[in-house]
């Protein structure tokens, strides 16, 4: 109910954010349902689990506080994961990050190609259903999501916030702290991890 | 000459636009040849759209309510105290 009362405002921020300062109770529950979980996902991207709620929350609070200075140049959801990000970047050693690069990964097993790399077997189009229908498919979607939360916080972090958010590469990496070639190798393993997820659901 | 191993790699990067032109041109043309990896890109495609439409949210254990209403209880204390 909360959240339909802002749904329809959605194109207007400037709304809810008055909203906000005025100390409207359901805009406050509008806008953490609306963004926690990204800010976490950004938070536990950057400074790993143990301490990411801690930032999530201290992004909140600031965020609260400087609500009343907010000038729009940047939607909400920006501004809000800007302040997540400069607060977890001031917590982490930054040389820790790369670990999950690993050499030797792989889309797909060595042995699905010939000595000359070439494909041993016929690869087939998915013919995957409407978004309606997927919305529909309850299994489908606990398959991504036990997919999804396999991923290392980094890969989550990446694949959520181009695929699913609409961010570019660029921001991402502003956001992340990352080099742009780190951001693609690791939106690609998330994406692969998650083919790899649907197309054995698909073979059940 | 570019394998169906090597395209496997570059998939991402062919659909963001990321790869550098002779790359881009190799993957192209390997794709006008190769059914196999023309079906694998179209599977990454759907992937992404799959994943885009099924939005997976983060492990999250916290009380939005609960937060929301510190939140609150956070900006209510800093108006009266700002008069």
């Amino acid at each position: 109910m909360i959240k339909n009362v802002f749904k329809s405002q959605r194109d207007n921020e400037n709304t809810l954010i008055q909203h906000l300062v005025e100390g409207d109770s359901a805009a406050f529950e509008h806008v953490v349902a609306e963004y926690h979980n990204l800010m976490l996902s950004v938070a536990r991207a950057i400074v790993g689990d143990s301490i990411a709620d801690e930032v999530v929350q201290e992004a909140w609070i600031s965020a609260i506080k400087a609500l009343p200075k907010f000038e729009a140049r940047s939607s909400l959801k920006t501004w809000l994961v800007q302040i997540v990000s400069n607060g977890a970047k001031s917590r982490i050693r930054r040389e820790n990050r790369y670990t999950s690069l690993d050499i030797g990964w792989e889309a797909v097993p060595s042995d699905k190609f010939d000595p000359t790399g070439h494909r041993i077997n016929d690869v087939l189009p998915w013919d995957i259903a409407t978004p309606e229908a997927m919305l529909a498919n309850t299994q489908l979607q606990k398959t991504i999501e036990q997919a999804f939360r396999s991923l290392p916080a980094m890969q989550r972090a990446t694949i959520t916030m181009i695929d699913m958010e609409g961010y570019k590469i660029d921001e991402v990496c502003n956001i992340l702290a990352l080099s742009s070639s780190n951001a693609r190798v690791l939106l690609h393993r998330a994406r692969v991890a998650v083919h790899n997820a649907i197309e054995l659901y698909q073979d059940k | 000459m570019l394998q169906c191993k090597d395209v496997t790699k570059e998939t991402s990067d062919y659909i963001e636009g990321g790869l550098p032109l002779s790359k881009r041109i190799a993957l192209f043309l390997h794709l006008a040849i190769c059914r196999c990896c023309r079906n694998y890109l179209q599977q990454i495609r759907k992937t992404i759209e799959t994943v885009s439409t099924l939005h997976p949210q983060e492990m999250d254990v916290t009380d939005h309510q609960a937060l929301a209403r510190k939140l609150h209880a956070l900006n209510q204390k800093a108006k009266s105290d700002g008069h």
